[in-house]
């Protein structure tokens, strides 16, 4: 048996560094991207506007402030959408088995790779070269006999680093960590540790998990417990059960316009829908998030016999959850999703009855084919005016 | 009130009325059956709000009185007794149950019936009767295709019209649908198509003796049917159910001719190796011969080849077998006819001799 490799593959401060390679004179400038509106939070920052203390889901007046000569830039969703699937090709061509884990990361499975591309860091090199090549963008790589060891490994030479723990090492590597950068390890369990007299992760590691169980509760025990050895606590175990796609909205300002409201839940659940085209997977329930201007929050789900065959038909299930569940405060978050998935070449039961969304189906689809060709689309929709509308009146 | 009554006259009605409850809240008079004696006739009900039951059965009264017990403690209490004549009694909101010789009680508590909802009464003029034994078999020809789907609601019964000559019912769930069409000797009067939630059809199903005729009413979104000495009615689906006449194929090209019971037992074997996620079965329908058999999947795969009657193209046909295995077991002659034009159009089941109903089956993708 080959011994287990995995790279974690990341993009350097990934939205930024977009907009520097597409604008040539924000290179080495300080670039922040994230919503422009007084609500807005940091998106991105490029690692030049790091240096004056900007950070990602910072609140951009702040950032501002800190930071009054950058380049503050709205976010592009569509460009990194595609900058990201034109990086992960590359990654493709390395591995078959990868797996993306957000729009700027992935894993790629690397065992047994080496007879064919070379050692981990040959072939990590070459990775970094190809895509710098091909896009002008920097990545940085983590390799280690796990999934887990592997994204810690790409946390440490950023950006554009190469780090790779061999196997053996995984617990030399950790003890040179703190406990705050164990990853699954945030700023409230790291206090709760320390609480316990924990400040590292050699003393961490010598609790036994029944221990560890005892004092922090059944499933953060065991985390630790293992991640404390190096064994993959099993945050990325592929092909989750359960998958689903799902988008949310922060809203610019606290809303409770009905119709506006309804404009947002219909362009998510468009958006939604277009994603599982793009992805070929079908699904059967529709999910809602909704978040006050308390920060309390509410979530519904109604799952149906059969997968949702248009994004009309998902737009009308997640309006009918929101009007059950939306107590008509005014709101700061809405996500509509899609979950029970299977791939859009299962078997079909073909139906005896038209439904008013067949149509829209074969519509959509077409929509969704002369998108993906690269057409520029203009909705029309009468909807979008009162939208346009209601913004004018507060500009 | 007091009465005495033999075990098993008494146990089969509760057990029935017991059905209709759908409260298991001991508190609640919903979870009750109301007992009621006059003369020497014990009138049961039972009501889970929607569907209503009434049943009168012969005791032998003693008092005459009313009240009511929770079902599904007397329905407990009735199955463990011994065969033989039991005494029920009720003495300041207690029931006494007394079997008769024998040296034990049982004390239930009762809720006063006054409590107990008030039972619905169709209005007189707007009775019609069919036979038991024809009622029966068409809820048995479509019953197995209504939706649970609670999205379709108005799919989740079955569908009931008059026709020329008699009554039609209908059940879909929008995949499959099934039809029968009953000529009846008497005319039965005009009424507003309705749709017929199964709880009440299988209850039907169930306590019908097959002889004798069943007497309808329908009126305010209620059906009220009579048989025997049941009395039972229901709430109604409102909503609109699909217009299935524009989905049932005129013709079909191609006709195949099977035994019935190779035919079942073959689906039955080779259903065994159906992708589970799927339930997908192919027929390849060829001269001579019908070969059932699964796509090859992480389990394995099956094959079956009967002989068929039919002359045609060779055809592949691809369908969910839970929607074949109910048509088929349905069919009452020792051959049935599946009838199809093309791969991806609807598929029909028939009897032959064709009879009054049909079956009609959507495809599954082939690929």
């Amino acid at each position: 048996m080959a011994v287990p490799c995995f790279f974690h593959v990341d993009m350097d401060a990934f939205y930024a560094s977009i907009e520097q390679i597409d604008n040539p004179e924000l290179q080495g400038k300080a670039v922040i991207v994230g919503g422009t509106s007084v609500r807005g939070v940091v998106s991105a920052c490029s690692y030049e506007a790091r240096v004056y203390g900007v950070h990602s889901a910072m609140p951009i007046f702040q950032a501002r402030k800190l930071c009054p000569e950058g380049s503050f830039l709205p976010v592009r969703m569509t460009r990194y959408l595609e900058m990201s699937r034109f990086i992960m090709e590359i990654l493709r061509e390395f591995s078959p088995t990868i797996q993306q884990i957000s729009i700027d990361e992935g894993f790629l499975d690397m065992t047994g790779t080496e007879l064919l591309l070379g050692s981990p860091e040959f072939a990590a090199t070459r990775l970094k070269q190809k895509v710098h090549e091909k896009t002008g963008l920097t990545i940085s790589i983590g390799i280690g006999s796990s999934k887990f060891i592997a994204k810690m490994a790409s946390a440490y030479g950023k950006p554009n680093g190469l780090l790779r723990v061999l196997p053996g090492k995984e617990i030399a590597f950790l003890d040179s960590c703190t406990i705050r950068e164990i990853w699954g390890i945030g700023k409230k369990a790291a206090a709760s540790l320390a609480d316990k007299g924990i400040t590292s992760v050699k003393k961490l590691r010598s609790f036994d998990e029944d221990t560890l169980r005892k004092l922090f509760g059944t499933s953060a025990g065991t985390y630790y417990y293992n991640a404390s050895r190096g064994i993959d606590p099993g945050i990325f175990s592929e092909a989750p059960k359960s998958r689903s796609i799902s988008n949310e909205t922060t809203l610019h300002t606290d809303e409770s316009d009905s119709e506006l409201i309804r404009q947002i839940v219909f362009d998510l659940s468009h958006q939604v829908y277009f994603r599982t085209l793009t992805e070929g997977i079908i699904g059967k329930t529709a999910y809602i998030k909704i978040k006050y201007a308390d920060f309390s929050s509410v979530s519904s789900q109604k799952t149906y016999e059969q997968p949702f065959l248009s994004a009309e038909e998902l737009f009308h299930s997640a309006w009918d959850l929101f009007s059950i569940r939306w107590n008509k405060k005014p709101l700061r978050l809405l996500g509509v999703g899609i979950g029970s998935i299977v791939k859009r070449n299962s078997p079909m039961q073909t139906e005896l009855f038209e439904t008013v969304y067949s149509k829209k189906h074969d519509l959509e689809k077409a929509i969704h084919s002369m998108k993906a060709s690269g057409m520029h689309l203009i909705k029309a929709s009468t909807l979008m005016h009162q939208i346009d509308k209601k913004e004018k009146k507060k500009l | 009130m007091k009465f005495i009554c033999e075990k098993n006259t008494i146990l089969k009605e509760i057990a029935i009325a017991q059905e209709i409850i759908s409260s298991r809240n001991a508190l609640s008079v919903l979870s009750n059956v109301l007992l009621e004696t006059s003369q020497n006739t014990l009138t049961i009900k039972a009501t889970d709000l929607k569907i209503g039951f009434k049943t009168q059965i012969p005791v032998e009264t003693e008092e005459e009185g009313i009240t009511t017990v929770f079902c599904d403690k007397l329905l407990g209490i009735l199955r463990s007794l011994p065969e033989g004549d039991i005494e029920f009694e009720d003495i300041d909101e207690i029931v006494v149950i007394r079997p008769l010789f024998q040296k034990m009680d049982f004390k239930l508590r009762s809720i006063s019936p006054d409590k107990f909802p008030e039972l619905r009464i169709a209005e007189e003029e707007s009775f019609f009767s069919v036979p038991q034994k024809d009622f029966i078999e068409m809820i048995k020809q479509t019953i197995f295709s209504v939706s649970t789907d609670e999205t379709r609601f108005f799919m989740n019964g079955v569908y009931m019209e008059q026709s020329n000559s008699g009554l039609i019912m209908v059940a879909t769930d929008g995949r499959r649908l099934s039809y029968i069409n009953k000529i009846m000797d008497k005319p039965i009067p005009m009424f507003k198509p309705i749709i017929i939630p199964p709880k009440i059809l299988n209850l039907i199903t169930k306590l019908c003796s097959g002889e004798g005729s069943i007497i309808f009413s329908i009126n305010d979104n209620y059906i009220f049917v009579e048989f025997d000495s049941h009395k039972i009615y229901s709430t109604l689906i409102e909503g609109q159910f699909p217009n299935y006449r524009r989905v049932v194929p005129e013709k079909q090209q191609y006709t195949s001719i099977i035994d019935k019971n190779s035919f079942l037992d073959a689906l039955k074997r080779v259903s065994l190796l159906v992708d589970q996620k799927s339930n997908r079965l192919f027929l390849d329908i060829d001269e001579g011969a019908i070969t059932l058999f699964t796509e090859e999947n992480d389990i394995g795969m099956a094959r079956e080849e009967i002989p068929c009657d039919y002359s045609g193209e060779k055809i592949r046909l691809a369908v969910n077998y839970m929607y074949m295995i109910n048509p088929v077991k349905a069919i009452d002659t020792e051959q049935f006819i599946i009838s199809f034009t093309e791969a991806n159009k609807a598929i029909t089941i028939v009897s032959e001799p064709e009879k009054d109903f049909f079956h009609i089956i959507m495809p599954m993708q082939l690929d």
